[in-house]
Order: structure tokens, then sequence, then C-alpha cells
């Protein structure tokens, strides 16, 4: 049947053109950094935002009314922090400079002293040049990563124009650019690619908000404490323990080295770096007992193993963003998956 | 002056008209109208006709409307595969669809092939209501676009979505599409029983 070949023809140029279109986009998301990062970023926010405009359109409130009424609760509620926080982080970052020699002079002596112990007890002597390439990276990667923040903060200053703007068309359009995307899809993929792509945004969305609310309880448990403990740099190291808490396994770890490494090149072994290692570990264990186990694990549902190995790739890739994104990237992954599996053996 | 003016007072005043009305030229600038272009209300106005959406109001059915999606298929073009995993349910919003199942028929005498055709739906009719309620929808048989048709669409996650936003439109959707579903199952106990009849009739003839 000729009509029957034209179609299958069409179809299959319209399959074509619009895998074409996913790709040239997520290639100029990932060519062009300065757009796509606030443009990520604002989706991340517009995630955690958008259930509260169902909410309240439930209530009564027009769809116009309700994204206003959220969108200037979020701009009141941020702007204040913003206000107080980035002058603060700007200026303990300028600060923390002058204590890494200490920490450094610190950890060296540290280092002499356990390798003269080894050498006296098994009589080997450990080659300092591991040592000193281990410090110098470490000095190298956190001084960059320091001198970056203020840098970051700039174009943070940039961002909090446009990513503003971009969440409020995200709110406002969402659903117009949603359907005329939908409008593209050809018919043979439609309903699997539509399912699909729902679950995974949904299930995306779940997991940036769970994620959003456990950091920020780590990063309030961790600032409120230090700084009832009057430790300088609370907000820093809350900060630090905040966004490494994304990190599944590893990051926990790497937001209490540099605190640990602070209090005891500032305080010594006494009872305030106790207080700062207990301190930690209580809001690990608040995390892995009670935050962890109601919000996150019941959304992404992935063995252990598969996440270590997630984070392992991910880092590899991409470092530290690479090690935050690889637990969503890998649940998509997993989606997919099963939804071929289904395709394939439901039908025996 | 307007054309359309010009005639009415001619026609007020008596006055001879002209041999031929313009009725093209009429027409043009009377469709030229900005509000008469758009067929923005014709999908509700579609689903105000479908009998089991019947306890919709007016306003109800609009919002429903922006829920579904429009998808235009070709002459012979497959809605979806029998075995298929499904999420959708579709109105027939113009044209026509054949519902197909099972393998092909091949006829002995002429060697021809046709497919196990059951039913052609048409406008205002409706098919893949399972889709939405079950887990794992696999469809029941095959859905081929005759003489390519339009089709409005609603899906899994669009429900999800009007349960979250609309629960009192999802409420009745959801009712209108179990009253279908207990139309079908109704007529299926019938044809049950009356298939059982026969059967124990049929046993009955063979043991006498």
């Amino acid at each position: 049947m000729p009509a029957v070949n034209q179609t299958g023809k069409r179809e299959k140029i319209k399959l074509v053109f619009f895998f074409l279109i996913l790709i040239i986009f997520t290639l100029l998301l990932l060519l062009m950094p300065r757009v796509s990062t606030p443009l990520i970023f604002g989706y991340v926010i517009y995630l955690i935002i958008n259930p509260a405009v169902p909410a309240l359109e439930k209530l009564g409130v027009n769809r116009l009314g309700s994204i206003l009424i959220v969108f200037s609760s979020l701009i009141f509620f941020s702007t204040y922090p913003f206000i107080k926080i980035v002058p603060t982080i700007s200026s303990e970052v300028e600060n923390i400079q002058y204590y890494v020699p200490k920490i450094e002079g610190f950890v060296t002596k540290k280092y002499k002293e356990l390798k003269y112990e080894v050498k006296d007890k098994t009589s080997y002597e450990i080659d300092d040049k591991y040592f000193y390439e281990a410090v110098d990276w470490v000095k190298n990667t956190s001084g960059s990563v320091l001198l970056n923040v203020p840098n970051f903060l700039a174009s943070f200053l940039e961002w909090i124009f446009l990513i503003p703007l971009i969440v409020f068309f995200l709110l406002k359009d969402g659903r117009s650019f949603k359907r005329s995307f939908l409008r593209l899809i050809p018919n043979s993929v439609f309903e699997r690619f539509y399912h699909l792509s729902y679950q995974f945004n949904r299930k995306l969305g779940d997991y940036i908000f769970a994620k959003f609310v456990e950091a920020s309880i780590v990063g309030l448990i961790i600032t409120s404490g230090l700084l009832i403990m009057e430790v300088r740099f609370a907000l820093l190291f809350g900060i630090i323990a905040a966004v490494t808490n994304i990190i599944p396994y590893v990051g926990p770890v790497l937001g209490f080295v540099p605190a640990s490494l602070f209090a005891f090149a500032e305080y010594g072994y006494g009872t305030t770096s106790g207080a700062i290692i207990t301190l930690y570990l209580i809001a690990n264990a608040i995390d892995m007992a009670l935050v962890f186990p109601i919000l996150v694990s019941k959304i992404v549902d992935l063995h252990p193993l598969t996440v270590v190995v997630s984070v392992i790739l991910g880092s590899q890739w991409l470092g530290i963003v690479g090690m935050i994104v690889s637990i969503p990237v890998a649940a998509a992954f997993r989606l997919i998956l099963d939804e071929v599996y289904k395709e394939i053996y439901q039908d025996n | 002056m307007s054309y359309e003016k010009e005639i009415s007072e001619k026609i007020d005043k008596n006055e001879p008209l002209p041999e031929k009305l313009e009725i093209s030229v009429l027409k043009y600038f009377w469709q030229s109208n900005p509000i008469m272009g758009k067929k923005v209300d014709s999908i509700p106005k579609f689903l105000r006709k479908i009998e089991v959406l019947k306890n919709f109001t007016e306003n109800e059915l609009r919002i429903l409307a922006k829920f579904l999606h429009l998808r235009k298929f070709n002459a012979g073009e497959r809605i979806f595969n029998q075995g298929e995993l499904g999420v959708g349910f579709y109105f027939i919003y113009s044209g026509y669809t054949d519902l197909v199942v099972g393998e092909e028929i091949k006829n002995e005498a002429t060697g021809e092939r046709k497919p196990g055709h059951i039913i052609t739906l048409e406008k205002y009719d409706y098919f893949g209501e399972l889709a939405l309620l079950q887990q794992n929808s696999t469809r029941n048989a095959t859905a081929i676009s005759r003489q390519g048709c339009d089709l409005l669409g609603l899906f899994k996650p669009d429900v999800d979505q009007l349960i979250n936003i609309y629960p009192l439109i999802a409420a009745k959707l959801l009712q209108s599409v179990s009253l279908i579903v207990a139309n079908r199952l109704f007529s299926l106990t019938r044809e049950v029983q009356e298939l059982k009849y026969k059967i124990s009739t049929m046993e009955n003839n063979a043991s006498s």
C-alpha cells in the first residue's frame, strides 16, 4: 500500500527530526555554560517551588495569582539572607586564606611526628615526596576554589537578575512550553516518551526537593552549632557541609575534613575540637537516621553499589558537579532500562 | 462606507440592488474577523457532545480541554499496537479509527490477508480507556487510523496533574471512565451468560 509507505517514511523523518532537536539542544546546553548554568539553576529552583502553585490553585486562587504569590514570597524570603550572607561569606573566605599556612604547618608537624614514630618502630622511612605532593595538591586546589569564590559570587550577582526571570517564566509558561514540545514528538513514540519524561521529571523534582531539604537541615544544624560554640567561619563550614552533603556517602566526610583540620590547628586536641567533631557526628547521625530514610531513599531506590559506582563515574567525568549529578542520571538510566525491560519481556 | 452598510441602506430605501451580491467579498470580510478565525472553543464544544461527559459543566470541559492533546494521524498509521504498553485514552475528534484484534486472517480461497477487524469507530467515539486505570496496561487491540484522523488523547501524566490541580474534574473524569468500563463489563457479563447458556444447551443436545 503506497499510502502506508508514505506514512512510514514521513514518520521516520519526524523521528529523525525530533531526536536531532533533542541532541542539538543538549549540545547547546553543554557548550554554553554561561547560559546553561543559570538555566539549570532556574530549573532546579522551579522544580523546588513548583509544587506550591497547584496547592494554591486548589484553594481557588487563579493560576497567575498563585504564581505571583509563590514568586514574590520566594523573592521576599531570599532577599534578606542574600544581603546578609553574601558579604559574610566573602569576608570569611578572605580571612580563611590567612589560616591556610597555619593548618599546613600543623599537618606537616603531625606528619613528621608520625614519620619518626614509624621509623622508630618499624625502621621504615616514609618517602617525603608523596606527602609534599599531596599537600601541594590540596593547597593548590583549595586555594583555587577559595580564590574562585569571589568570582563565583560575582557571576552570582549576574544570576540574581537572570534566575528569577527564568523561574518566573518557567512557572508562568512552563505548561505551554511543554505542550508545544509535546506537539513535536512523533506519534509512534509519543505515549512512551511522554510517560517516561513525566516520570523522570517527577522523580528528579522529588529528588532535588528532598536533597535540598536534607542539605538545609545539615547546614542549619552545623552552622548554628558552630555559632553557639563561637567557632570562626561557622557560616562557611555550614555551607560547605550542606553542599557536600548532596554527594552520597563521600559527601559528609568531605564536608567534615576542612572543619576538623581547622579545629585541630586552631584549638588543639581539646574540648572545643571534640565538641566540633561531636557536632558533625550528631548532624550526620540525624541525617542518616531520620532525614535520609524518610525523604530521599523512597524516591531513588538505587542499590548502594549502584550509587557508589555512579558517584565514582560522575567524579571522573565532571568532578564535584559530576558527583552531584550522578544520582539523578543513574535514576534516569534505571527508569529507561525498566521501560525497555518491560517492553521486551512483557509480551511473553 | 462599508459594502455591507451600502447594501442594507439600499434595501431600506427600496433602491434597486446590484444584480449580483458580492457574497465572496462579504464572506471574506466576515471571516477575516479575528474572533472567527480561532477555533479556541471547538474542543470544549466537541466534548459537550460526548455522552459520558455529560456531568461536566461548561467550565470544567474548558479546563479538561487544556489537558487534552490533539494528535493527527495519517491514513493507515498505527495509533497503538496490540500487546504494547499503553498510557493513553483517545476521543475521535474527526475521521475514523479501525480496531483490529489478533493475527491476520488469511482467506484460503483468494489468498488475501485480512486482519481480524472488530469495529470501526467514528467521531465522538472513544477507545483505550483501560490504559488510564490499569497499572501496566497492555493494549487489547491494534488501533489504525483509516483515511487519517484527529484524536484527542488524555494520558496518565495528565490525569495525575488533573488530580493534583483540579481534583473535582479528575473525580468526574474517572467517574466517566469507570462508567465506560462498567458498561462494557455489563455487556460482557451478559454475553458470557448467553454463551454459557448456549454451551449448556449444546451439551444437553449432545448427551441426549
